[in-house]
């Protein structure tokens, strides 16, 4: 299954190199639609208002595993023994459920296993709690979870409602069809119907293509996979990480086009605990300069290419 | 004479009610058209009343036979539809849940549960009319059950080959069979419950009775009194022919009251004894692997307690209820017993399963389905629902019995009652002839 895993994934995405992504425009429940993505239209895809890719500081140096500060959310986390990260299992090489072993795995689960390591010590004193797309954003905000980690785009709508870790993934938006389809990018899939996973930013970005596809959703996107494989949609649209994952589960499909947005991953957290984000960021500035990043990209997307450059990290403060 | 033949032709061509009416009223100005007429009314009672008895005999039959043999069945293979659905979602789930390929137990039993489903679906589809919801039930299920077995086919092709697709496949199928199938089952199980409550009515034909007892009674009593009159006409105290008539009709009253009087015990022990602990138990068999089922897949779903954990609260409240009113319905004997050990097992299981969400809430997830889908909790589990299948089919057992006692004399009635009829008409004319015959 590795192999094939490569072989389609290299076939499908020879230029994935530089990035990764994952889309999600999650709104609050309950929230007024000003909160949500702007309005429809290409020229309004992208909410300006911030610098999405901008995350708060660290400050000093990384306290030792098992030394937080008193009265620090680490410390907090670090007394209840576990980490709760709130993440998919339907998105293969990223967070999905290794069949044989039962165990969720993959890139963002591996994120999350180094922050329980800067906490505690030890990466596998984390809790993971599956949530839905739609709920990434709602799940950071009511502390259900202490840290999301979910091909989770960062931007300035949901910086609104949560912290953003700084950026540990550069993905874009593309689609997958039928290997027989003659589609060279969503251009060509008007009137087409184009699924993407409830609550995603992908869902959104379909219904800005000029072309007019159909965007249609399910709970996740493994569910959309599902749906394509039954016929009931013509192809599937979200970040080209999140494709390829797909694709290797079906010889009959391909990955097409370029990307037609940028959708920079970020951890989000809830905004009552700057300390906590700062933390985080300080763990991925350790781990970008010590080549745990590198080597964490090589295990599981190694299969592309060698490992980029990881992001670099911006900061607001 | 040939003037009053001329007088009576006349109103008879303009107005036949006035007619007979008007004759009517001549005839009882005499003696002979006195007995004419008491004759003409017992031979008319006589024949209603033999009409009657066999279609109200016909009718309870017919009844008590469609309650025994079609409604009561469609609700049992309602249930069994539905209890083999619910458990194919849940033995599904958590042969998920154990990772790796699916256990050969698992698989076999969900292979069970869909043949049962099936099996059942092709004879309630027999035992159902084919126009109105439960005909529709049936068909939908029909579609849907090949839809659900093909998602769980991909899924477990594609489990095998280690693609987390398995998973969405899996979610999709159980998707499929909460918000259609169940609740197709449940609409079946809803609608043979009203058909075996209506069946009810029928085997007991109550208008049917009702009319019949009236015309005994009507019918003795013209007996009585067309005795008493002609014993103060012609001074004899017995007329022979009435009074053997009286009395075969007093033994088609007698017959007639054994008869639907133990029919009606018998249904009502049917019913009290049978139906209605059946349905009791059934509904309590679908709670519990509805809790079962929310149980795995709030696991397989691993996203902490959700919706699926309060519906298993609600289930449980609802199931404890049922439990207590089946131990009310079903105090002592064996079934007693049972119901009774099936609401230890319970309380056995939901503590369990209390330890499940325990450890799934404190973070040990591996911990909370090692419990979940391990031995001590599957024992746990199954014990419970033998307890409750015992109960059930002991409660079948008693129903069997009671609607074939129930059912035992009607067709000798549907025959008897009509002949008798005609004897006591045949005595009537005999009686009455002889009498007649002086005036001529």
């Amino acid at each position: 299954m590795r192999a094939r895993v490569t072989l389609v994934a290299v076939a499908a995405l020879s230029v994935l190199a530089a990035a990764g992504c994952s889309g999600d425009s999650s709104p609050l429940p309950g929230r007024p639609s000003a909160s949500a993505p702007a309005p429809t239209g290409p020229a309004a895809a992208v909410d300006t208002s911030c610098n999405p890719r901008a995350s708060l500081k660290p400050t000093g140096a990384l306290p030792a595993p098992g030394k937080m500060p008193a009265g620090t959310y680490m410390a907090e986390i670090f007394k209840r023994g576990r980490l709760v990260l709130g993440t998919s299992q339907d998105t293969l090489l990223f967070s999905s459920r290794n069949p044989f072993t039962g165990k969720v795995e993959g890139f963002d689960v591996d994120m999350g296993r180094q922050i329980a390591q800067a906490i505690f010590g030890d990466p596998d004193k984390i809790q993971i709690k599956v949530i839905g797309y739609d709920k990434r954003v709602s799940s950071a905000v009511d502390g259900s979870v202490d840290i999301v980690a979910d091909t989770m785009t960062a931007n300035c709508a949901r910086w609104k409602d949560v912290n953003f870790s700084t950026i540990y993934y550069d993905a874009g938006q593309k689609v997958l069809v039928s290997s027989a389809s003659k589609a060279r990018s969503i251009n060509d899939l008007g009137g087409k119907k184009v699924c993407a996973a409830k609550g995603s930013t992908s869902y959104d970005n379909i219904a800005k293509v000029p072309a007019k596809p159909i965007a249609v959703d399910r709970p996740g996107f493994g569910d959309c996979l599902v749906a394509f494989q039954q016929n009931e949609v013509d192809a599937i649209s979200t970040d080209d990480t999140i494709l390829v994952g797909l694709a290797a589960q079906d010889p009959y499909a391909k990955v097409v086009g370029p990307r037609f947005t940028e959708e920079p991953y970020g951890m989000a957290m809830n905004n009552d605990h700057p300390e906590f984000t700062r933390f985080v960021n300080a763990v991925l500035a350790r781990n970008r300069a010590d080549g745990t990043w590198k080597a964490t990209y090589e295990r599981w997307l190694g299969d592309f290419g060698a490992a980029p450059q990881p992001p670099v990290a911006e900061y607001r403060d | 004479m040939s003037t009053a033949q001329l007088d009576r032709s006349v109103p008879v061509v303009a107005d036949p009610a006035g007619g007979v009416l008007h004759r009517v009223a001549r005839l009882r100005r005499t003696s002979p058209g006195r007995l004419q007429l008491i004759l003409a009314g017992l031979v008319t009672l006589g024949l209603l009343t033999g009409l009657v008895a066999g279609l109200t005999a016909a009718a309870a039959a017919t009844g008590t036979a469609d309650l025994g043999n079609r409604a009561q069945p469609l609700l049992v293979e309602a249930e069994t539809i539905y209890s083999a659905l619910a458990d194919a979602d849940t033995t599904a789930a958590q042969a998920f849940l154990a990772g790796g390929l699916e256990p050969t137990e698992l698989t076999r039993r969900y292979d069970d549960d869909l043949d049962r489903a099936t099996t059942a679906l092709t004879s309630a589809a027999r035992r159902t009319p084919e126009t109105g919801a439960s005909a529709d039930a049936i068909r939908q299920l029909s579609t849907d059950v090949s839809r659900y077995a093909a998602l769980v086919a991909s899924a477990r092709a594609n489990n095998r080959q280690g693609l987390p697709i398995g998973a969405a496949y899996l979610s999709s199928a159980s998707a499929l069979s909460r918000d259609s199938l169940q609740p197709q089952a449940q609409a079946l199980f809803q609608a043979a419950q009203a058909e075996v409550d209506d069946g009810y009515g029928d085997a007991r034909s109550s208008w049917w009775t009702a009319l019949l007892v009236l015309l005994l009674v009507a019918l003795l009593a013209a007996l009585v009194l067309a005795q008493r009159h002609l014993s103060r006409l012609t001074h004899r105290t017995f007329n022979v022919p009435l009074l053997v008539a009286t009395a075969v009709t007093l033994v088609l009253a007698v017959g007639v009251g054994g008869v639907l009087i133990s029919q009606r015990a018998h249904l009502s022990e049917a019913d009290t004894e049978g139906s209605w602990p059946v349905a009791l138990l059934a509904e309590t068999r679908i709670a519990a692997l509805r809790e079962r089922g929310d149980e795995a897949l709030t696991l397989a779903a691993r996203s902490g307690e959700g919706a699926l954990e309060a519906d298993f609260d609600e289930t449980t409240s609802r199931l404890d209820k049922l439990l207590t009113d089946a131990a009310e319905v079903m105090p002592d004997g064996r079934t007693g017993s049972d119901v009774r050990s099936a609401a230890r097992a319970h309380r056995a299981y939901v503590s369990a399963h209390d330890e499940v969400r325990k450890l799934d809430n404190g973070g040990n997830y591996d911990g909370a389905v090692a419990l979940a889908i391990g031995p001590q909790t599957s024992r746990t589990f199954t014990g419970f629902t033998d307890d409750i299948d015992r109960a059930l089919e002991s409660r079948k057992d008693v129903f069997r019995n009671e609607i074939g006692a129930a059912g035992r004399g009607l067709g000798l009635l549907t025959v008897l009652g009509p002949l008798l009829a005609l004897l006591i008409c045949g005595l009537a004319v005999a009686g009455l002839r002889a009498r007649l015959e002086e005036y001529r």
